[in-house]
């Protein structure tokens, strides 16, 4: 799949401005993601399968 | 060569000074760096200075690490010095205030920080042929890698400079270089040991650890980082739970297994040898699959991409230039990754975790090759493995990267001569229990020590 539309904007909506070099490598990479992407897209998950991330609630610092 | 746990009870004992310890290691690391480039720093002032300390001290003969020379991975907080995580753009960065947290714990207990070790930059890599500070070479045949991210840990035990190195593991950084290098290695449960003072990759993934020549010594110094600590809030608030008093019960009833599928698949035949020879000495034949694995692995892969990328987006809008060569494109393409692929890879990594805690309950400690071989030569690009062509440097993490990805503690074990047409190149065995279960996998790996299956000596010609 092409992703070159996707990187251009994205990469202007971030402010990123990439060389010609720099292009050529984030496109073999950016495809790289995206097929970990697509493997990931393959597994059932259900609306309460929940992230692996659990936000911790800070408590102030009190002394003693 | 003398380990660390002797060394400190020498120290303890006033039979040796730990200011003469101390500078034998400076004088070492002199004479040998040169052949593996393990430092990026020595801290020689500070480290006789604080020698001479413990040599006064009054809890001297109390110090479970006294005069125990150690270094550290490039991307601890040292005070006084900017943390570079493998950087040049942190060479700008203010320096440090004060030691990071597992620093300050090893030096509570007398051991003497002496230097900081290279890595790849930003810790994203396996190889540390890091472009601004050179390459760290493996002491075993310093035509190859080290390993990495934690390279200059690994290389830095294995040439003898010092008996015990932190590093950092997100997908394998302790474990790949352990592995390479021959040292023994523990990336302990996530949560388990604070990270405040250490420069971030990837905050969801990452993990300190050490690395040490024997097992007593990777457990002492283990034992030593514990205990809760409220800056990093991936620190898990669990009191200490010291595994050193339970090193000797042995194998036991641990009920053992091999892992296969994913885990025999992307392993060439040194790194199946070394997982079969281990097998056989703790005499199991059992052999269990985990579900979804190479999904765990892509689950680590996206969620790297997106913390890695959008926390070096400043850098990467101002100076891309700066970054190495070998991870700027990558961060780039990471910093542009859709929130969807990370949010679900998140979800994924999760439903992994569940389906293999169920695995755990009829299991302790599961065995799996951590590199699917020996190290290779510096400049590698490609290797085959399973019939296909995979780009050699990521491929280093295609057996760590899906125990990392949930948080399992893991020790790494050497084992020698498993490969015929390199016999002098280790390769480690990851040794994987359930989550704060570190006593299970370091009693199994004092046990391999003990039969003299594993080992991590000082490389010939140090």
């Amino acid at each position: 799949m092409d992703h070159s539309a996707y990187i251009d904007a994205a990469a202007a909506t971030l402010g990123l401005s990439l060389s010609q070099e720099q292009r050529k490598g984030v496109a073999l990479y950016f495809g790289l993601a995206a097929s970990m992407a697509a493997l990931l897209q393959g597994l059932p998950l259900g609306p309460t399968d929940e992230s692996g991330t659990v936000f911790v609630p800070v408590e102030p610092e009190v002394d003693g | 060569m003398i380990g660390a746990t002797a060394l400190a009870a020498s120290v303890r004992d006033g039979s040796r000074r730990a200011a003469d310890v101390v500078q034998q290691a400076l004088e070492r690391i002199a004479a040998t760096d040169a052949k593996v480039n393990a430092f990026t720093s020595v801290l020689a002032e500070r480290a006789l200075k604080r020698a001479k300390i413990i040599d006064l001290h009054p809890r001297r003969e109390r110090m479970r690490l006294a005069g125990v020379p150690f270094a550290v991975k490039n991307l601890f907080d040292i005070a006084a010095l900017p943390t570079l995580a493998g950087s040049k753009i942190e060479r700008d960065a203010a320096p440090a205030a004060r030691d990071a947290v597992l620093v300050r714990r090893l030096e509570a207990e007398g051991a003497v920080l002496v230097g900081a070790l290279n890595m790849d930059e930003y810790a994203y890599g396996f190889s540390t042929e890091n472009t601004h500070y050179g390459a760290t070479r493996n002491p075993h045949d310093p035509t190859r890698i080290s390993g990495g991210s934690s390279g200059g840990s690994a290389a830095a035990v294995a040439a003898g400079q010092v008996p015990i190195a932190l590093g950092s593991d997100t997908n394998g950084s302790i474990r790949v270089p352990a592995s390479l290098c021959g040292t023994f290695g523990l990336k302990p449960t996530f949560g388990r040991l604070p990270r405040t003072g250490s420069y971030p990759f990837v905050a969801s993934l990452d993990h300190l650890g050490p690395f040490a020549r024997y097992v007593a010594d990777l457990t002492l110094c283990y034992d030593l980082m514990q205990g809760p600590e409220r800056h990093d809030p991936a620190c898990a608030q669990r009191d200490i739970e010291a595994v050193s008093p339970l090193l000797d019960q042995g194998v036991g009833a641990l009920r053992v297994a091999v892992l296969g599928g994913w885990f025999r698949e992307m392993a060439l035949p040194e790194a199946l040898a070394a997982v079969d020879a281990v097998a056989q000495g703790l005499g199991t034949t059992r052999l269990i699959e985990l579900p979804e694995v190479a999904r765990a692995r892509a689950a680590a892969f996206l969620i790297t991409c997106g913390e890695g990328g959008a926390l070096h987006l400043d850098d990467l809008k101002k100076r891309a230039n700066d970054f190495d060569p070998m991870t700027r494109d990558r961060f780039l393409a990471n910093a542009l990754v859709p929130a969807a692929w990370v949010v679900q890879a998140q979800r994924t990594r999760h439903w992994f975790a569940r389906r293999v805690a169920r695995v755990f309950e009829t299991v302790d400690v599961l065995i799996a090759p951590a590199t699917p071989c020996v190290a290779p030569a510096i400049g590698t690009e490609w290797l085959e493995i399973n019939g296909q062509r995979l780009p050699a440097r990521a491929s280093m993490g295609l057996l760590t990267q899906p125990i990392s990805c949930i948080g399992l503690p893991v020790v790494t074990v050497p084992l020698w001569g498993m490969n015929p047409h390199a016999p002098q190149l280790p390769i480690g065995v990851q040794l994987i229990a359930a989550p704060w279960r570190e006593d299970h996998c370091l009693r199994v790996a004092a046990a391999l020590e003990a039969m003299g299956l594993c080992s991590a000596p000082v490389a010939k010609g140090f």
